[in-house]
């Protein structure tokens, strides 16, 4: 975390009560078109946009509210790799992206997307073993900034998407009424942590 | 939308007053001056804003914005870098923001120095923290004290009545704790802690006899007040407020102003500089540049407020040379431009309240609590590393789902940890008194220009010792009360910040008793031009900790009228 950014997220604590939403809002995001809408990636192939929706919805699946895919964060993270990512940052998610299916391979003889559901969880948590390995590496200065590993990426970036699409931010979580300010309210009555 | 074009209509040239900028204390001393009868013109240099319509983010989710209100990182970079490093700036308040590449100011590269600004009607009064705290004698009298500045040329029982005069028109919610260091005001009922901040109170007070955790005092409407609503809590103040339930000029001051019919918004009229008569010895108004045409015009005034904001004020003086003040405007002292002063801030701590996850809240509280000044209190002990203090703000909450980033799994039950939210947070983090100095100052830049050939201020300010001590005092203090409070996981945090990051920049033009050391008398009049008034944050003589806007809007008023005493009795 650079200094700006350090300042930038102290900035957004001493809001104080800066509402959840802005918060989502400082961690990213852009606006999915209507679920109706075809959607045509801009910078992923239709076979990387296929490997992005699945892990996306692995990360975050359909439960007894809708997941990832249904929040169209795939859609997100194409639109996130297209305008908001620079040249090399873009360049390096795709190399990451290749990854997935060389793991694949090494592990399966399979690409990831012919996987069972259970072979790809596995895979994607050994592939987070390495992120946290890599997290830990940051923290003692043993791994460049630049360069976080493919897990750490789509893990952010699917976070980010899912919880400031209005799914996320109002079915899964809820979405804050306006109206009223109580400051000692039993967690029961609400349930939910709000969006 | 049709009195839009009022802000670019054509307008006659002689007022009785003229008032530069329209943020906190320019709509006040339009409203003083209007209601006083005077025919008054408000130059600001920025767009037009209306209240209401023109707070087209207000209310929007995350999934309206294209980016989910992280906006465009590109056109931010390289177009408001400096404006993008405030906690305001984002893809939902961008418009209240200057383009920095339009707005340039320069510094020494090793001396940065952050100077966030909205150039627009209604100045920064959209995006300000409305946070609202009284000085004391404690603050007035620091100066003569211990010999850093000169003697601030009023105390509080100056300016209590008017504290008592805007605080009752602006309304300022909070709870009276009769402090002497912070003494109280006429409050509308104080915002609610929540269950986290009352744990912290209840611990910081027993363990600290002689501190205090009071709600924060905001110039938010807990009750309706002047026509305006209470606040309906949906959180993020700086993007406009249609039910005016914050203070501003667009929400109180400019609407009361309008009412007189002796008020005339000209926007996008940047002042170049002040015109000075050498034969009556006093100004007789202003040059004018149109922001869309660059034409060039003159307005003519019997007196003249400046409340262009601490750093456009200064350049607005030091612009404006003539014969008899060839060094700036009003600037016989040599003091103008000097005594540049922030407050010190981003040391403190947090800590989590693992006990109360079985309590959350309802509402977007736009507050938070404030701990006054505890340290070198008359009368106390008094610190040996650091002069004057400093008081907390800060607040509790508990995190959503941005905890997922550093929470390690996936899956159904990853999610469903996400949706609990996390464990209860406190933060507390020092806002600290600056001292005055000389080498602290701005100037005009010799090279750079902005987009309207007006010369750039080049900044030269820093933090010393006695700030740093002081930060470092914040954070171990910190620790010690969430410690006796009982939080867990207690983090200290000390963050290297340059100064203007807090957007508390005053002095440059400070009031003082001596012509030979000051620009501005007691009543916020030029001491060498008895028709020119400076009462935004360039007259401050010393920064005291608390946020200053209060004091500003105070000394507006005051000086205002005092103006139109003066001018009745022919004195100027």
């Amino acid at each position: 975390m650079d200094r700006r950014e350090a300042l930038r997220r102290v900035g957004v604590l001493m809001g104080g009560t800066v509402s959840m939403s802005v918060m989502s809002g400082v961690l990213g995001g852009c606006k999915a078109g209507p679920a109706t809408a075809e959607f045509v990636p801009q910078t992923v192939n239709a076979a990387q946009n296929d490997l992005v929706t699945v892990i996306a919805e692995l990360i975050i699946p359909e439960t007894d509210t809708p997941g990832a895919k249904a929040a169209r964060v795939n859609a997100f993270i194409d639109k996130m790799l297209t305008d908001w990512f620079k040249d090399d940052e873009r360049a390096h998610f795709m190399a990451e992206l290749a990854t997935v299916d060389a793991k694949a391979q090494d592990a399966y003889d399979k690409p990831f997307l012919d996987l069972t559901p259970d072979e790809q969880t596995e895979l994607l948590s050994a592939m987070e073993d390495e992120g946290i390995a890599w997290m830990e590496a940051l923290g003692e200065g043993g791994a460049d900034p630049e360069k976080p590993p493919f897990f750490n990426l789509i893990k952010q970036l699917t976070l980010a998407g899912y919880y400031t699409s209005e799914i996320g931010g109002s079915q899964e979580l809820r979405d804050m009424p306006i109206g009223q300010y109580r400051g000692d309210v039993p967690f029961e009555e609400i349930g939910r942590a709000w969006s | 939308m049709v009195r839009k074009n009022v802000f670019v209509a054509q307008q006659a040239q002689e007022y009785d007053a003229i008032v530069v900028g329209s943020g906190i204390t320019g709509g006040w001393a339009a409203k003083e001056l209007t209601e006083k009868g005077l025919k008054t013109l408000l130059l600001e240099r920025g767009r037009g804003v209306e209240h209401g319509t023109d707070y087209v983010t207000e209310h929007k989710k995350p999934w309206d914005f294209d980016y989910r209100g992280r906006g465009e990182r590109e056109l931010y970079e390289t177009e408001y870098a400096v404006q993008q490093t405030c906690y305001a700036f984002d893809e939902a308040t961008k418009q209240f923001f200057v383009n920095d590449k339009e707005n340039p100011y320069t510094t020494d590269p090793d001396k940065p120095f952050l100077w966030i600004r909205g150039y627009h009607l209604g100045g920064r009064s959209l995006t300000w923290g409305r946070q609202c705290y009284r000085w004391s004698d404690l603050d007035f009298e620091a100066n003569a004290r211990d010999g850093y500045g000169v003697d601030w040329p009023i105390r509080y029982a100056d300016i209590e009545p008017w504290y008592d005069y805007v605080e009752s028109f602006a309304g300022i919610s909070g709870q009276a704790e009769g402090l002497p260091q912070l003494p109280d005001g006429p409050f509308l009922p104080p915002m609610e802690m929540n269950a986290g901040e009352v744990f912290i109170k209840e611990g910081i007070e027993k363990a600290f006899p002689d501190r205090r955790m009071t709600i924060g005092r905001a110039a938010v409407l807990t009750q309706p007040h002047n026509g305006r609503a209470p606040c309906h809590y949906c959180g993020p103040c700086q993007r406009g407020c249609s039910t005016g339930s914050y203070f501003s000029s667009l929400s109180a001051t400019l609407p009361a102003a309008e009412v007189t019919g002796n008020l005339t918004i000209r926007a996008d009229s940047i002042v170049h500089s002040i015109i000075y008569d050498e034969e009556q010895g006093k100004a007789t108004g202003v040059r004018v540049l149109d922001a869309n045409t660059r034409e060039e015009q003159e307005f003519y005034g019997k007196i003249i407020f400046l409340c262009a904001s601490t750093l456009g004020t200064a350049q607005i003086m030091l612009n404006s040379t003539s014969n008899r003040f060839p060094n700036g405007f009003a600037n016989d002292s040599g003091a103008l431009g000097h005594y540049l002063m922030d407050h010190p801030y981003l040391a403190g701590a947090t800590a989590e309240m693992p006990d109360l996850n079985d309590r959350y809240y309802v509402g977007n509280r736009p507050n938070g609590i404030y701990v006054p000044r505890f340290r070198n209190i008359q009368g106390g002990p008094q610190h040996p590393d650091f002069l004057r203090g400093y008081g907390y703000q800060g607040s509790a909450s508990r995190p959503s789902w941005g905890r997922g980033t550093s929470m390690p799994g996936i899956g159904a039950d990853f999610k469903r940890q996400l949706r609990d939210p996390g464990t209860w947070q406190m933060w507390i983090g020092g806002w600290g008194e600056h001292l005055p100095e000389y080498d602290n100052y701005v100037e005009l830049d010799p090279d750079v220009t902005d987009a309207w050939g007006i010369p750039a201020l080049r900044i030269n300010c820093v933090w010393r010792d006695n700030e740093a001590n002081m930060k470092k005092d914040m954070a171990e203090q910190a620790v010690a009360m969430l410690d006796a409070a009982g939080a867990t996981n207690i983090q200290p945090f000390n963050i290297d910040a340059p100064p203007g990051f807090c957007i508390h920049e005053m002095g440059t033009a400070r009031m003082g008793r001596d012509p030979e050391t000051s620009v501005l008398n007691a009543h916020n009049q030029c001491h060498s031009v008895p028709n020119v008034f400076v009462t935004d944050g360039a007259c401050m003589t010393s920064s005291a900790c608390q946020n200053p806007s209060i004091t500003y809007m105070a000394l507006t008023a005051r000086a205002a009228a005092f103006a139109v005493d003066e001018l009745k009795k022919l004195n100027l």
